[in-house]
């Protein structure tokens, strides 16, 4: 019982990082109707920035920096290319980010060369002990740090103009693509706050806590796990994504006990697949509807 | 002329073309799909995976003391085996491929690629495994290989050794692949791909079973890609799994460079996919030769920058993706239709 | 026109089923989008669903040609039940159907674009088609004869190899009922088929549908918001008004029906309009 109950915190904390990830694919998906293919290379840019910076400034500053490095970057990408590509057909626009995506990859790995520097945040490599249970701090951390997030996200979706904005658009995206009308600034600031979620993630991805090594090309292959959280649960919802995040994170953990560590991995994509079977919109997406 | 080339062209040179012709093949596979169908796929490398596997445990024979599958069976039947249970693969893969449309399925297959990392290093008794991998089976006809220098060629002063002879076995197989996809795309498959691309409702009106459509776009782009997956095992003439998703022969990034010929070739284009081949399979080697020759390139190459030859074709071929989708929907086949309209005017 | 007669049909029979549509309602989420429609078309009959906007009859449409659930009621066509019937196997049946918006392949020719429309008719997955085996390519040709009569016969004889997309949309139009006539249907349904049309492709519209009708004897189901298009050629008309069939009968009756002009009227929409067509 024990170490379900740590397996269940672990995941969960996983879990926390993975749904920040997802909902950035979310908030993109209804601003701009494209899965963002390039968002492992947020995370990547995010966490090259972090621990480059953090020996000379410090965790704090090197963290904020990546952080707001990645949001600018997305807005960038945004600005610069999604908003040019004609017509706005979502198969170009995963066709963009798909090749933005391997430019900066390549770029990022390059300047890293053979190194994987671990993000050095304070809570690394300690434990806590409650009860009878051993669970790692970065994971409390990442649980508490996400909800939080979380909680502010949804505040900021349901009581701010640009919340407001954002749902208009996303519901009658159609209508405002046929119209010409796309609100440019609702529109960056949803890859803005998607690549400030990246570079939060990375903070806990690229830490020993998290399995996946330091900032590498493995950092940005963890990112595609979040992919099955944001189809899990349904690529327009934002309710669904931290949902799909928790269940992600929690398969995760459950497997690499119970069956295997390599099948761990492979255990995430099973499930989304068993989703997409029962349902091709996700668990809360919405069902495209055939117009004619 | 390509009949021609293996008395004019040195063993190397040789072996990039045949490479290139290996991402051409997976690569006709996959403009099909996504082209014509308008489904994108991650998971043409884990078909390919698929395919060199199959090849190697059909055609291989089976040793005393190995741990390795042999069937033993004749390497032509080996290869039609390998195809055949590679398409099998991807109509198995029906219950996602015929009902999600397009972005799902490009997330969905991401999942096969896992999927074969783990498969790959699980049943090392059929892949040989990530560490050692296992040879691969020569192809061999009526007792004459075209796949190693068995028995010994000359042709004009030429020796014909596995260089020359596997350039005509894979020129065979792509010319193949060529033919079949061109006469699907113009008759009745084609057309009903292009109607559940365009609007699947419609589609259905007009009598195609739009989830079969998708499902045997599906089984077809993995069959191509698991002849492409024999070829591969072919050229490297060893069948090894990968160690991590994110390199390899069949990884993510194998999947993103497969994808890149397709757009970059343009999408729907089957000679797009030969010539969008030869520039992301074929550049990275023809750099590695080119080296030596080039100052300036080894200069680059070889200096403290970490350009290696495959960093600059990622490079090149990922800013490719992005200029065609902004600039050059039609890519390669649409610039190269204007050129051939401005000179046959 | 001629009924095809080069055996490039199953089902050549000049049987023509009747569409029975009975108490069917649709319902999207809670809102009722039909409630208990009921009509029938008569073969060989030329039979418009009209009504205002939002009535309700682009989703009969769809009810019979199986792209909407039916929640409760059933539609037979002849012996067949549609309820049991996948979409794309009611075109073997004899439904062929065209689009509100041409749902068109604009990037592809005219020719292929209702080429499609063989689909159900003809044979032969990707090996076949790749391998272009004579006795496919002879069954092409037939077909392609075929097509090519269709398109004449709807004045797109020029247009055969021109992409869809660079055509005018009264040409667009009509390749679209090219395509709805080429799975030789014995019930075509048009869906607007003079949208977007001025007065004078509209009488050419007029003109072909009754055409059609009286060469080939199939039934015509139209939905149609040009009124004077439906009084002069619609053998029957049934109205909808908010979901729901409000009046059933001979274009004649219908313009006297208190209900019709009520929900016209009522509904506001260009009530001059109606009064000056039905009148």
């Amino acid at each position: 019982m024990s170490t379900f109950m740590q397996l269940t915190i672990n995941g969960a904390g996983s879990g926390a990082v993975f749904a920040l990830l997802a909902l950035g694919f979310v908030i993109i998906y209804r601003a701009s109707g494209a899965v963002n293919f390039a968002h492992g290379s947020l995370v990547l840019v995010a966490g090259y920035i972090t621990v480059r910076a953090q020996e000379s400034m410090g965790i704090t500053v090197a963290a904020i920096l990546g952080v707001l490095g990645a949001g600018v970057l997305a807005v960038i990408i945004e600005r610069v290319l999604v908003a040019r590509t004609r017509g706005g057909d979502p198969i170009a626009l995963v066709l963009l980010t798909i090749g933005v995506d391997v430019v900066i990859v390549e770029e990022v790995a390059r300047r890293l060369g053979s190194s994987a520097p671990f993000v050095r945040v304070p809570w690394a490599n300690e434990v806590i002990h409650v009860g009878q249970i051993t669970v790692l701090k970065g994971q409390i951390v990442a649980l508490c740090f996400g909800l939080v997030i979380i909680a502010v996200l949804f505040a900021l979706f349901r009581f701010t103009g640009w919340g407001l904005a954002m749902r208009a658009q996303a519901e009658h995206r159609e209508a405002a693509a046929l119209m010409g009308v796309r609100n440019t600034q609702v529109t960056a600031a949803a890859w803005l706050i998607a690549g400030v979620l990246a570079g939060i993630a990375v903070l806990f991805l690229a830490t020993p806590d998290f399995a996946g090594g330091g900032v590498s090309r493995a950092t940005h292959s963890l990112v595609l796990v979040a992919f099955p959280a944001a189809i899990i649960g349904g690529l327009d919802s934002t309710n669904g994504a931290v949902i799909g995040g928790f269940i992600v994170g929690l398969t995760g953990a459950y497997s690499q006990q119970y069956v295997s560590f390599e099948f761990a991995r492979v255990a995430v994509y099973l499930v989304m697949l068993a989703v997409l079977v029962v349902r091709p919109s996700g668990l809360f997406g919405t069902k495209e509807v055939q117009r004619v | 002329m390509a009949l021609a080339l293996p008395l004019y062209v040195s063993e190397v040179w040789l072996r990039v073309f045949e490479y290139a012709m290996v991402g051409a093949v997976a690569a006709i596979g996959l403009t099909l799909l996504s082209g014509h169908c308008g489904q994108l796929s991650l998971g043409t490398p884990f078909f390919m995976l698929v395919g060199g596997t199959a090849y190697a445990a059909l055609a291989a024979d089976a040793e005393a003391g190995s741990d390795l599958v042999g069937i033993g069976l004749p390497p032509v039947i080996a290869i039609v085996g390998a195809v055949v249970v590679s398409s099998l693969a991807g109509l198995a893969f029906a219950p996602v491929a015929g009902r999600v449309s397009g972005i799902y399925l490009a997330v969905a297959t991401l999942s096969l690629v896992f999927l074969g990392l783990y498969l790959g290093q699980r049943f090392t008794e059929f892949t040989g495994g990530a560490a050692t991998g296992r040879p691969a089976p020569p192809f061999t006809i009526f007792g004459f290989s075209l796949t190693t220098r068995e028995p010994e060629l000359t042709v004009l002063g030429v020796p014909f050794g596995a260089q020359e002879r596997m350039w005509y076995l894979f020129l065979i197989l792509v010319i193949g692949g060529i033919f079949l996809a061109l006469g699907a795309v113009r008759s009745r498959p084609g057309r009903s791909w292009r109607a559940v691309r365009d609007n699947p409702a419609s589609a259905a009106a007009m009598g195609v079973n739009v989830a079969r459509a998708r499902a045997t776009a599906f089984a077809v782009s993995a069959g191509y890609a698991g002849l492409a997956g024999v070829m591969m095992v072919l050229w490297f003439g060893l069948l090894k799994a990968d160690e991590n998703e994110f390199q390899g022969s069949w990884s993510i990034a194998a999947a993103i460079s497969l994808l890149a010929i397709v757009i970059i070739g343009g999408l729907g284009s089957v000679w797009g996919a030969v010539l969008g081949a030869a520039f992301v399979f074929g550049l990275p080697l023809a750099l590695r030769l080119l080296v030596p020759s080039v100052p300036l390139l080894a200069s680059i190459t070889e200096g403290s920058g970490g350009f290696t030859p495959s960093v600059i074709t990622a490079f090149a071929y990922g800013s490719l993706i992005v200029l065609v989708v902004i600039f050059e929907p039609g890519g390669l086949a649409a610039i190269g239709r204007r050129i051939t309209a401005r000179f046959g005017r | 026109m001629k009924p095809t007669s080069d055996g490039t049909t199953a089902a050549e029979s000049t049987y023509v089923p009747e569409l029975h549509v009975r108490n069917v309602t649709v319902r999207f989420g809670g809102l009722a989008a039909l409630t208990d429609v009921s009509f029938t078309v008569k073969p060989g009959t030329i039979h418009a669903l009209i009504g205002p906007n939002g009535a309700g009859k682009s989703t009969c449409f769809n009810v019979v040609s199986g792209l909407y659930p039916v929640d409760e009621g059933d539609v037979r066509f002849g012996p067949s039940d549609l309820m049991s019937t996948a979409p794309h196997q009611r075109v073997s049946l004899g439904i062929g159907r065209a689009f509100q918006n041409t749902a068109l392949s604009g990037h592809v020719t005219v020719l292929d674009n209702v080429m499609l429309g063989r689909h159900a008719l003809t044979r032969g997955g990707f090996l076949l088609a790749g391998l272009r085996s004579p006795r496919m390519r002879k069954e092409q040709q037939l077909h392609l004869d075929r097509v090519v009569e269709i398109c004449e016969f709807l004045g797109l004889g020029d247009h055969l190899q021109r992409p869809v997309g660079q055509l005018s949309y009264g040409d667009q139009k009509r390749v679209d009922v090219a395509r709805a006539l080429a799975t030789e249907p014995k019930l075509l349904m048009l869906d607007e088929p003079a949208a977007g049309m001025n007065d004078a492709e509209t009488s050419v519209m007029a003109q072909l549908i009754s055409d059609i009708r009286s060469s080939l004897g199939i039934s015509v189901l139209l939905v149609e918001h040009d009124m004077s298009l439906v009084m002069s050629i619609a053998d029957h008309v049934t109205v909808l008004d908010f979901g729901r069939g409000i009046a059933d009968g001979t274009p004649s009756q219908i313009r006297t029906s208190p209900e019709v002009i009520r929900a016209y009227l009522g509904g506001g929409e260009g009530p001059a309009v109606l009064q000056e067509e039905l009148s």
